[in-house]
């Protein structure tokens, strides 16, 4: 099995010591990546510890079929405690650092301590050596990766690196992979910053070898098939996930102007067949071992954005930093996707500041003076690109903007936190939960807070044939395909929490199974199987991938949370959908309390608290945890 | 003898791999772009990916160089041949090969070249977006110059002011 689990690799930074650990053992119950992170966060993590101190492990887990031709299969994981929210964290990432990390030997690398001067890792397959990274200080990532190559004097080796966002602690600072893939949400980039850790260098040489190769082989390729042959994979190759702009807004779940609208006119602008159209896509880009390819590389020509060229821009970037912020210029987008990108910065976060900064000022809460003397207002592309810059590096505004629009709306105040849009402190991915209620309750329950990475529920749009399908599969009743409807969304977060959390820790895409989805749970056992030689049936995966969220849930529970940190922002419970006033458009407490419920008895989960039971905690295989929850006072009674 | 071989498209491949992983399955039995007969070179900061194969010269110097006779061809079909027995890991073809076709991976010691699949390449069955072809060298001329010369013919339809395409 070590062939294709790989070991766990331990680098203590304080006292630039490393070791490695065999595990199997965590293969068998939390699968990998995701699951295996989920656990040495939870013993390694002690309660109170400072998300910017020595203690905040940064914990990198890659899938346990990365590395394989597995479709899709690349991608890693990173968990810690999030500084932005003060919750979990889990934050994924395609790129090809992943598959690298595999061939050195490696599915996890457990980052512990806090360098005392600036410092990059250099893994070197089974060699691992710390070394002085004073001269990258500063440097932005595409700069970083290209100093780290020529350094080490090797082009094909794989980097994560932060920029200079996250040396300054902006508490959306991402990590990025291979330059242009970010593990974006939650401030991952700025906990890397604050353990001094620059970026991590890796060269592996080695092999990956299912247990049963031929039958591995064949499942792979048969999952390959069933991804090419979902209804959505030619769109998404073709067009990115920028794609599916216009269907959004056609649903009126675009979030634009600050989540005052739903919907765009002319939205073709900012749509990933304007950016084919027009010439500003240069090549489409796949992550490791991925046949959809959806990843993009655009450039500027002309125009006052001339010059930039970047990795992206995605769906969520484009309405971000584009309809978000009132303008539909793509160009301007690029650019400032661009600077998030090499500042090391999540997109949907930066845009979320910059729109209630822009909605701040149309409000008179900020004014000129706050802005270095100039004025804002809506659609103002070269003050989005501008804000984009002072943010990563704490300039003037940009220092209450990079802290996240909720505690930037503690510091200005007024009536500012109603248009601060986000859940348990992170920035709301750019979708109208208004218009779609699983992804309401989904959102949340998320651990992390407010967004549809933890678990994408695509089929509640009722957009594609194999989403509806899904939907009647799971209720029982093609009815609940309904747009708007909030009946039995419990049930449909659930499988795809436990199929997102599979998922994430074989290291697969969602694109494979949450969103399109052609890799089904029983394939997913299948290929798990053959990969470790340990028959596991379709039940059994999903069980440890409800393992996987339920210690998830233990954590933020012993970190303190309840039902009322379950929550959806102000905005959206509590204003109507201009572009869909209908009276089921909304969000509101007594919808989301009915779906709780649902959701929480449907779980084993305490209605008062949300916490876990002792039942629901055996039941999963979660005793222990059970045990150090209930010497917390933190068992239901 | 050879008449195609493996031509590849750059302004096509994404970069995603499936080449190397199916190649170094078919031919180790394990995934690991190390021990794949075709590599991509990858240019992160671009989103630019290139495949590198045998492009199966008409004078091959690995072969030339091989003090053992292990790097050659098979005499009936011309496809690449490594008699892995013979081979002494001396990388001499590696230093001969103009391209960067012939390795000696760190994870094998012996050297490897693509050897075609034997007249099926399934590096080129893998690839998801057309980027490689397996196709005779006047067949992949002729495409590109047509290429080319159409990109030529748009832009004079422009210059006189003529719809586009």
């Amino acid at each position: 099995m070590k062939q294709i689990a790989g070991d766990t690799l331990f680098i203590d930074l304080s006292k630039r010591i490393s070791w490695r650990e065999p595990n199997d053992d965590l293969v068998r119950q939390y699968l990998g990546a995701r699951g295996i992170n989920a656990r040495y966060l939870w013993e390694l993590y002690e309660p109170g510890a400072d998300a910017f101190g020595p203690d905040n492990p940064l914990i990198f887990g890659t899938g346990l079929l990365t590395g394989t031709v597995a479709p899709s299969s690349g991608r890693t994981t990173i968990t810690c405690l999030s500084p932005a929210t003060g919750w979990y964290l889990k934050t994924n990432a395609g790129g090809h650092f992943g598959g690298e990390m595999k061939y050195a030997g490696y599915g996890n690398i457990v980052v512990q301590g806090q360098a005392e001067e600036p410092t990059y890792v250099w893994i070197d397959d089974a060699r691992v050596k710390f070394r002085d990274a004073r001269h990258l200080w500063g440097k932005d990532v595409r700069e970083t990766d290209r100093a780290l190559k020529e350094e080490l004097g090797d082009e094909d080796i794989q980097t994560v690196a932060i920029g200079p966002a996250g040396e300054n602690r902006v508490m959306f600072a991402s990590v990025m992979f291979t330059v242009y893939n970010a593990a974006g949400r939650g401030g991952a980039g700025a906990v890397m910053g604050s353990k001094n850790l620059k970026a991590v260098a890796v060269r592996g040489t080695g092999a990956v070898k299912p247990v049963q190769p031929a039958r591995f082989h064949e499942l792979a390729l048969a999952a390959r098939r069933s991804v090419e042959a979902d209804s959505g994979f030619e769109g998404l190759g073709t067009y990115g996930t920028s794609g599916s702009l216009a269907a959004v807004n056609e649903v009126r779940a675009l979030a634009s102007y600050n989540f005052r609208r739903s919907h765009v006119d002319d939205v073709y602008r900012i749509t990933g067949q304007y950016l084919s159209d027009s010439g500003l896509l240069k090549r489409r880009v796949a992550c490791f071992s991925c046949p959809i390819g959806c990843h993009r590389h655009c450039a500027v020509g002309d125009g006052p954005f001339a010059g930039s060229s970047t990795g992206g821009p995605e769906f969520e970037t484009l309405v971000a930093l584009g309809s978000g912020c009132g303008t539909l210029d793509a160009r301007a987008v690029i650019m400032a996707n661009e600077i998030a990108n090499v500042m090391g910065m999540d997109t949907i976060s930066l845009g979320s500041v910059i729109q209630w900064a822009m909605e701040s000022y149309e409000k008179g809460l900020i004014t000129k003076e706050d802005l270095d003397g100039r004025e804002m207002h809506w659609g103002d592309g070269e003050m989005i690109v501008e804000l984009a810059r002072k943010i990563a590096f704490r300039e003037g505004f940009g220092d209450v903007l990079a802290d996240g629009v909720k505690r930037a709306a503690e510091r200005v105040g007024g009536d500012s936190y109603k248009w601060a849009v986000h859940g348990k402190g992170l920035e709301q991915s750019r979708v109208d939960t208004r218009s779609a209620k699983a992804y309401a309750l989904a959102f949340a329950v998320n651990p992390r807070g407010a967004d549809h990475l933890h678990t994408e529920t695509f089929a509640d749009f009722g957009m594609s044939p194999e989403g509806r399908a899904l939907i009647e599969k799971i209720t029982g009743d093609p009815k609940y395909t309904a747009a708007y409807c909030s009946e039995k969304r419990a049930e449909i977060v659930r499988w795809h929490e436990d199929c997102y959390a599979v998922t994430d820790a074989l290291g697969y895409c969602a694109f494979t199974s949450t969103a399109l989805y052609g890799v089904t749970p029983a394939m997913m056992a299948d290929i798990y199987s053959a990969a470790i030689g340990i028959e596991t049936t379709e039940d059994e995966i999903m069980h440890l991938g409800r393992r996987i969220v339920t210690l998830e849930k233990c954590f933020n529970v012993r970190q303190g949370a309840t039902r009322a940190d379950d929550h959806l922002p102000w905005r959206l419970m509590n204003e109507i959908n201009p572009d869909r006033p209908e009276p089921d458009a909304i969000n509101s407490q007594a919808e989301l309390d009915v779906m709780l419920d649902d959701y929480y008895d449907l779980h084993g989960w305490d209605r008062a608290t949300s916490w876990p039971t002792r039942a629901t905690l055996e039941a999963v295989g979660l005793v222990d945890v059970g045990g150090e929850l209930e010497r917390r006072g933190k068992l239901p009674g | 003898m050879i008449d195609r071989i493996v031509v590849s498209y750059p302004e096509l491949c994404t970069g995603c791999r499936q080449c190397e992983l199916t190649c170094s399955y078919v031919h180790e039995g394990v995934y690991s772009p190390g021990l794949s007969r075709i590599r991509l070179v990858r240019f992160e900061g671009e989103g630019l990916s290139v495949p590198v194969t045998c492009v199966y010269c008409r004078r091959p110097y690995c072969e030339e160089v091989c003090p053992t006779g292990a790097m050659t061809h098979d005499p009936q079909t011309g496809t690449a041949v490594v008699l892995e027995a013979r081979c002494i890991g001396c990388k001499e073809c590696v230093g001969a090969c103009p391209i960067g076709a012939a390795d000696v991976p760190a994870a094998k010691d012996t050297a490897i070249r693509c050897d075609l699949c034997g007249g099926d390449p399934a590096c080129v069955k893998a690839c998801p977006t057309g980027a490689l072809k397996f196709e005779s060298i006047s067949q992949a001329t002729r495409e590109k110059r047509r290429g080319r010369v159409k990109e030529f013919a748009l832009v004079m339809d422009a210059t006189l002011g003529r719809e586009e395409r």
